[in-house]
């Protein structure tokens, strides 16, 4: 039996520019007009302040792995054959957090704090992951 | 006006966990329904308000529940007001509390029973049980896509809170030997087998550094308990467990959001719940603190005010949360020995949290236990909740 295909991300008119720039290897994050904080992920209304006007802006794609883990065994089916894997919580320098995949490198020297930056790996025709990578690395 | 010693719990009931392929999961329904009735010693055309909470392996099934299917069951058709599902995945059971008992405070019930059953211990596959936790109450656009599921979500909060806390791996692993010293004493948990640090520690790695024997098992069960009034509760019983004081936050949807994985918002919670009660974690006899992976317990002996920062999981490790301990937690077994029966998991540690103050946990019964602690939390962790239950109104 094949394994399933790839889980895709369903796609909101609010978070279509977020997807557009990752097909063109662009990390973007909405940042609020009023207060001026970043937001990650994309928001229909500022969370801090409650605006609707809100702008994108690129990321630096910069940033720190708050935790990892290391997948191993009892994946989803989709992603049996991708272990081990990394999957991290990172957090950026402009102060968001997102979920993503640790890659370009081995899953065991992946450590909390350590400094990586964005890299983008295609999922299917329609979707461009931004995953990261270590800092410096190729 | 808060909750303190308005309402109480006067009847509990449960099924034992495990897999019972041919047990329906309505007969565990029934049967844990019928139990605390039984147990509350109460007419059972007492009860005007029935609770259920959602079962996750079967659409069907829960819409049976909603549907009214536990009155119709239990004879109570044309006689109950109303049968509406409460659900907020493994913190349901303090919300059963929290509503339940605002219900009787206000006067729009006057007796509610509070079920749950399930059956994901054998209604869905092993993989079908990952794939399941690998969607439900996970974010589709931002976390699915990633691989995210239940066993690395546990990995990414044990990861950081032993970087931060310098716990070890063997005293993370020690939770686990703690509750099945009480799960072998609990007839309705799912292992009951002696359990060591050394098999815990060589058991499969899943998502680092959670081990196999540091997951839960999902399973089939069901548990139930009686709420009424403390006027009413007297009346009944000479043992009403009162609630005392209770507290919460919802923290995150998205895990990746939470600012704080090594804390969350126990601290918040329970300074609620102690000022409520007019206690201090010197007071508490019994810790009943949600599992579902051992991080979470030392996460909560730490903000609940029962060990300082990094030092919980030498306290464990030393045995003080054993039988016989200084401080009993969790003393079920948890989801990670009695078994995780979904949102049960959580109401099977509230029913212990009563059945241990009723005096009624035979072989494991902490004697002279007057206060206990609780804790909750559901889906991805996403809130927090502490109720403090109590044989006496301080």
């Amino acid at each position: 039996m094949s394994a399933p295909e790839k889980p895709a991300p369903p796609v909101n008119y609010w978070t279509k520019p977020y997807w557009n720039a990752a097909n063109e290897g662009k990390l973007i994050i909405q940042r609020c007009l009023d207060c001026q904080k970043h937001i990650f992920y994309p928001r229909i209304c500022c969370p801090f302040c409650f605006s609707d006007r809100i702008e994108w802006v690129p990321a630096s794609g910069k940033g720190r792995v708050y935790t990892y883990t290391v997948v191993r065994s009892n994946a989803p089916s989709a992603f049996i054959g991708d272990m081990p894997f990394v999957i991290a919580i990172v957090r950026l320098e402009e102060g968001v957090q997102m979920l993503t995949n640790i890659v370009g490198c081995d899953p065991d020297e992946v450590r909390c704090e350590m400094p990586v930056e964005v890299t983008f790996e295609r999922l299917n025709e329609n979707f461009v992951l931004p995953k990261f990578k270590p800092a410096g690395s190729e | 006006m808060g909750i303190k010693g308005k309402a109480a719990i006067v009847g509990i009931g449960e099924v034992p966990t495990g897999k019972f392929p041919d047990r329906e999961a309505i007969v565990c329904a029934i049967e844990s329904a019928r139990q605390a009735i039984l147990d509350a010693g109460i007419n059972k055309d007492e009860i005007d308000t029935v609770i259920p909470t959602a079962a996750l392996y079967s659409p069907q099934f829960n819409t049976e529940l909603v549907g009214c299917r536990i009155v119709e069951e239990i004879g109570l058709a044309g006689k109950v007001k109303n049968n509406v599902q409460i659900f907020s995945g493994g913190s349901s059971s303090c919300n059963f509390l929290r509503i339940a008992s605002g219900l009787i405070n206000l006067g729009v019930s006057r007796c509610i029973l509070c079920v749950h059953a399930d059956k994901l211990g054998t209604g869905v596959s092993a993989q079908g049980g990952i794939d399941l936790f690998s969607t439900a109450g996970i974010s589709k656009e931002w976390e699915v896509p990633y691989g995210m599921h239940y066993s690395a979500i546990a990995g990414l909060i044990t990861q950081r809170y032993m970087y931060e806390t310098g716990t070890t791996a063997e005293q993370v692993a020690s939770v686990c030997v703690s509750n099945r010293k009480w799960a072998e004493l609990n007839p309705n948990a799912m292992f009951r087998k002696p359990l060591t640090v050394e098999e815990v520690m060589a058991s499969k790695m899943l998502s680092t550094p959670l081990h196999a024997k540091e997951s839960n098992m999902l399973a089939d069960g069901g548990s139930a308990f009686i709420i009424t009034s403390a006027e009413r509760a007297r009346e009944i019983t000479d043992r009403p467990v009162y609630i005392l004081g209770e507290g919460s936050r919802v923290t995150h949807f998205a895990l990746s959001q939470e600012p704080d994985l090594t804390r969350f918002a126990y601290a918040a919670a329970a300074e609620e719940a102690y000022r409520e009660a007019g206690l201090t974690p010197r007071d508490i006899d019994i810790a009943e603190i949600y599992d579902s992976y051992p991080v979470f317990q030392l996460i909560a002996l730490e903000e609940l005010g029962f060990c300082k920062r990094g030092e919980a999981g030498a306290f464990v490790y030393e045995g003080n949360t054993w039988p016989g301990g200084k401080l009993p937690m969790t003393t079920n077994g948890g989801m990670l020995s009695q078994g995780h029966t979904g949102a049960g998991g959580g109401v099977a540690i509230l029913v212990e949290a009563a059945r241990q103050l009723m005096g009624k946990a035979g072989e494991r019964q902490v004697e002279g236990a007057r206060f206990a602690i609780e804790t909750a939390t559901g889906g991805t962790y996403m809130d927090t909740h502490v109720t403090i239950l109590g044989t006496e109104i301080p």
